[in-house]
């Protein structure tokens, strides 16, 4: 078992027996910890094994790396570095990177990974920290980087661990969302606030588009990369002044399409899994699912086994992802 | 199965998407879903080398996993 939810006197055990965590909590439990070897940023919601979707301040997701690899080392990054982060990923594992929720690392790191040096060469999955929805506007998201018990509010922490030579990580994700039917959006330039658009190749404005259509804003656009549906969700259409802001942001000249309706989020998920993903369970090491998803799918309660863990306010699974979920899966290693 | 050598056809026309093939990799087909239309915008052979070169260093890095060798199979037979 390599993914527990714990009280904070049982993390601090593990941390004092000398385990790699990752740990996913509130702020409040996450600064109760000792120093150690372990990464951590703030979020309150999770979904577990036994309860389902949950959310609570005092108890905190543990991803136990502990054996599973054979280094790990914790960096900082920001935007004069952030460009870095995948060409400095270890020659054999992963990385895995934490970024509190719109501090300007995050936005800048939605906008610029894709052209990073040696993106999707080394496997980068992660998640950005958020917090309680009731103290949005009172706190701020945050990173804890255990092996010095500091604290940022900007930047993001990044864990790059070293896998046995025998073993070889691999990324999925599992999106409940795919295009719809209706029209073709492409958008003028890169942002997470767009005003215009080409609906079908003719310019229109966005919020005025969205309200006409009376198109529902819970649900993603969708953009195919490849076969992958990438997800762009809503954050606010602001009828006033035209503007629509995204809690990712768009790309020009990628083609999106508002997504079809999911009718029942467990169900469907379920459907999926058991479909044939190529998904092997037992191969999971961890995986995180969108906050907008426990939110708009009433997760609360409800299971997405065999996935458990933090529910984020972005997922990145090389890049930035909204409503998605994204899990590591360890390999033997396949000759050649 | 080894990655093919860079100068191989196939790389090319995968970049510059005249062909196209139903992948496994995550990686590959993140870094697809960029290139094809950074490289359809700009078609230069300088943009489409620097395309292959990325493709190429996705599967050369990651040869060893499952999903990589399927979809060498799938591209290469």
């Amino acid at each position: 078992m390599r993914q527990h939810f714990l009280g904070t006197d049982e993390v601090s055990e593990l941390i004092l027996d000398g385990r790699t965590l990752i740990l996913a909590g509130d702020e409040r439990a996450l600064r109760t910890l000792p120093r150690g070897d372990w990464l951590g940023g703030t979020i309150p919601y999770f979904i577990t094994g036994e309860q389902g979707g949950v959310c609570s301040r005092d108890k905190i997701f543990v991803t136990d790396l502990t054996g599973v690899v054979t280094d790990a080392a914790i960096a900082f990054y920001d935007q004069s570095t952030l460009a870095r982060v995948y060409a400095e990923g270890p020659r054999h594992g992963f990385s895995f990177i934490i970024i509190p929720a719109t501090n300007m690392t995050h936005l800048f790191f939605a906008l610029k990974a894709p052209g990073f040096r040696d993106f999707g060469v080394r496997p980068l999955i992660g998640w950005i920290a958020g917090i309680h929805l009731d103290d949005l506007g009172k706190k701020t998201p945050k990173v804890f980087n255990g092996k010095t018990l500091e604290v940022f509010e900007e930047g993001a922490l990044v864990l790059h661990a070293e896998l046995p030579a025998d073993k070889v990580a691999e990324i999925g994700i599992v999106n409940l969302f795919e295009q719809g039917e209706g029209d073709t959006l492409v958008f003028p330039s890169d942002g997470f606030v767009a005003k215009s658009v080409l609906v079908n190749g003719e310019k229109m404005n966005l919020a005025a588009y969205l309200l006409d259509r009376k198109l529902d804003t819970r649900l993603p656009l969708v953009a195919d990369y490849y076969g992958v549906p990438v997800n762009i969700s809503f954050k606010t259409v602001h009828e006033a002044d035209g503007t629509v802001e995204f809690y990712a942001p768009v790309f020009s000249g990628v083609r999106y399409r508002h997504a079809k309706p999911v009718a029942d989020y467990g169900d469907g998920f379920r459907q999926l899994i058991l479909s044939g993903s190529g998904l092997e369970a037992d191969r999971v090491v961890f995986s995180c699912n969108c906050i907008l998803n426990y939110v708009y799918s009433e997760l609360e309660g409800k299971k997405s086994e065999p996935f458990t863990g933090p529910m984020t306010f972005g997922e990145i699974a090389y890049q930035l992802l909204n409503q998605t979920l994204v899990y590591l899966q360890l390999h033997d290693l396949e000759p050649v | 199965m080894k990655v093919p050598e860079k100068s191989h056809q196939l790389w090319r026309d995968i970049v510059t998407g005249s062909r196209a093939f139903e992948l496994r990799s995550l990686a590959a087909k993140m870094v697809l879903g960029s290139l094809i239309l950074s490289v359809r915008e700009h078609p230069s052979p300088e943009n489409i080398a620097a395309g292959v070169d990325q493709l190429h260093a996705v599967f050369t890095k990651n040869e060893h996993s499952p999903s990589i060798q399927d979809d060498l199979k799938t591209i290469f037979g």
